[in-house]
């Protein structure tokens, strides 16, 4: 039989709905991956497994006196330790927080719980979410499992590491520069944020309360269009949360892009790429054509600005939020990080007003300038080839933030814009390290993304390989 | 503008913020500043007054993509 720990998360759901595979025997598989190699990858922070295998345990039963099952009943989950769950600690990557019980459960949490997703644990990921490279100096960094030297990407280092590894079926991560595609890129999953407002934030750690999403990093397009069916909508709890209706985006998924405009921009995401993922990019452009999509290079000027604008805001907003402790303990955190948020305090409100009163009129002009004509908008998720630790850690040497920031350079124009982004596999480098291929769509048009993304994965392959741990 | 405007700035985010430079990365960090003030200048005149205030909400329901 199939190792279950393999299922993604339609194929689980699907074989718990027909009686194939119990609950408990996913969880249990799930279990065994985790303990027999996340002693390398560092993906998990809390395990919760007596909990799971008696959640499973119920809905094992419940199933047998003739219960329905929901999108996601006997689907093993783990999410980044930011989502809050009532008397459960949420370390959210820190020493700062190492004992925070919070109060009340996330609203995403709630929403896959009621879907029947069975909650593993919480996963590791960068202090505060604030790193692209899976770095943590109090839970130890966590390693890419396709070569463990190498950066998971971050913020949502365990999601996408886990993923990989096949240690569970989905996790949620969030995206505040580019914190889900980034180690979806680098881990070779799919990852999507949507748009902004589109999944609520309530319960959920905040970072910079202008760009944080919630989204999941999953193994499929399909898995991702579940789930996100399952996490967006309105929510009284969140008072920005969009009203927008939420279809299914699974029933979006035909694998037929005829009529579908992909637009490339000549700015910005090519600057300094390396060789290797502008070629594994171009072949993916074939991929989506061959799926009957028509590709154009535009030219996207207001992504000069973009770029500027969008330094600043993350960058204010969590220096904000971290105020105090950066004024009575910045020593409990890490070095890279209270640096990162130190420089916050230097830019003047001016500037920090002037770059979010431009989102709307850049959001108008870049739609004008990418969209016109097309629908979806494809990049590379990371301009480099994937980065070893020691060459992104700024903790052992300052020389490495230029490095280090270069990572999200294409991941963050999007929170900037607010449109629904996802990245997929589509390669190799040349040194065994997944290559990612972002696509992004219109304000509230996941599905188009989603239908995009899970087209691809139809016409390649790259999405299905397992690293060998 | 000075050449290297770190200090002035340390002494801003004391004087605004009573936060103190946490290390030498910190003040790596701030190294990055100029560029970042020069890719506004360039910016410089490209917001204008009509702009505000602008709602980006409005800007994302506007431009969703049309039905068929």
């Amino acid at each position: 039989m199939t190792d279950l720990a393999m299922l993604s998360v339609t194929e689980a759901a699907d074989a718990f709905a027909k009686g194939e595979a119990s609950a408990e025997a996913m969880v249990r598989a799930s279990l065994a991956r985790i303990d027999a190699h996340d002693g390398q990858v560092n993906s998990v922070i809390r395990l919760d497994r007596e909990a799971a295998l008696e959640a499973a345990a119920a809905q094992d039963k419940a199933r047998a006196a003739g219960a329905k099952p929901g999108p996601l009943t006997g689907v093993p989950m783990m999410h980044k330790d930011m989502y809050y769950r009532a008397g459960r600690v949420s370390t959210c990557g820190s020493k700062i927080r190492r004992d925070f019980r919070p109060t009340k459960t996330a609203t995403v949490l709630e929403r896959l719980d009621a879907a029947g997703a069975i909650d593993m644990g919480t996963l590791n990921m960068a202090e505060f979410a604030q790193n692209p490279t899976g770095h943590n100096a109090h839970f130890g960094d966590c390693h890419n499992p396709w070569n463990l030297p190498y950066c998971t990407g971050g913020s949502s280092s365990g999601s996408g590491a886990g993923v990989a590894a096949r240690f569970f079926a989905a996790a949620l991560g969030s995206d505040t520069g580019g914190s889900i595609r980034l180690p979806a890129s680098i881990c070779g999953v799919t990852g999507i944020k949507g748009t902004q407002t589109r999944v609520s934030r309530s319960g959920v750690m905040p970072l910079s309360f202008s760009m944080d999403n919630v989204g999941p990093l999953t193994r499929t397009a399909r898995d991702a269009a579940r789930i996100m069916t399952v996490i967006s909508g309105q929510d009284p709890l969140d008072a920005t949360s969009a009203p927008e209706p939420v279809p299914d985006y699974e029933a979006a998924l035909t694998g037929d892009l005829r009529g579908v405009g992909v637009a490339v921009p000549r700015e910005w995401f090519f600057d300094g790429a390396d060789e290797v993922v502008v070629k594994g990019f171009e072949a993916a452009l074939d991929a989506l054509k061959a799926r009957g999509a028509t590709v154009t290079w535009v030219s996207c000027p207001a992504l000069r600005a973009i770029g500027t604008y969008v330094a600043v805001v993350s960058r204010v907003e969590a220096a904000t939020i971290h105020a105090n402790w950066m004024r009575e303990h910045p020593g409990d955190y890490a070095i890279h990080l209270s640096g990162r948020l130190y420089g916050g305090y230097a830019i003047p409100g001016t500037h920090y007003l002037e770059a979010l009163s431009r989102r709307g009129p850049l959001l108008r002009q870049f739609c004008r300038e990418a969209f016109a004509g097309h629908h979806i908008v494809a990049t590379p998720t990371l301009r480099m080839r994937v980065p070893t630790l020691a060459e992104t850690s700024i903790d052992a040497n300052a020389d490495n933030w230029a490095r280090h920031m270069a990572i999200s350079s294409n991941t963050r124009p999007f929170n900037y814009l607010g449109i629904p982004t996802v990245s997929i596999p589509c390669g190799f480098d040349d040194r065994g390290l997944p290559i990612g291929l972002q696509l992004s769509a219109r304000p509230f048009a996941e599905g188009r993304a989603l239908q995009a993304a899970d087209a691809f994965q139809r016409e390649t392959d790259w999405h299905a390989r397992v690293p060998a741990l | 503008m000075p050449n290297d405007p770190s200090p002035e700035m340390m002494a801003a985010i004391r004087l605004w913020s009573g936060v103190e430079c946490p290390n030498a990365a910190a003040a790596r960090g701030l190294e990055d500043f100029p560029a970042l003030m020069a890719e506004f200048e360039a910016l410089r005149g490209t917001l204008v007054f009509e702009d505000e205030p602008s709602s980006f909400e409005a800007a994302l329901r506007a431009e969703q993509e049309k039905q068929a």
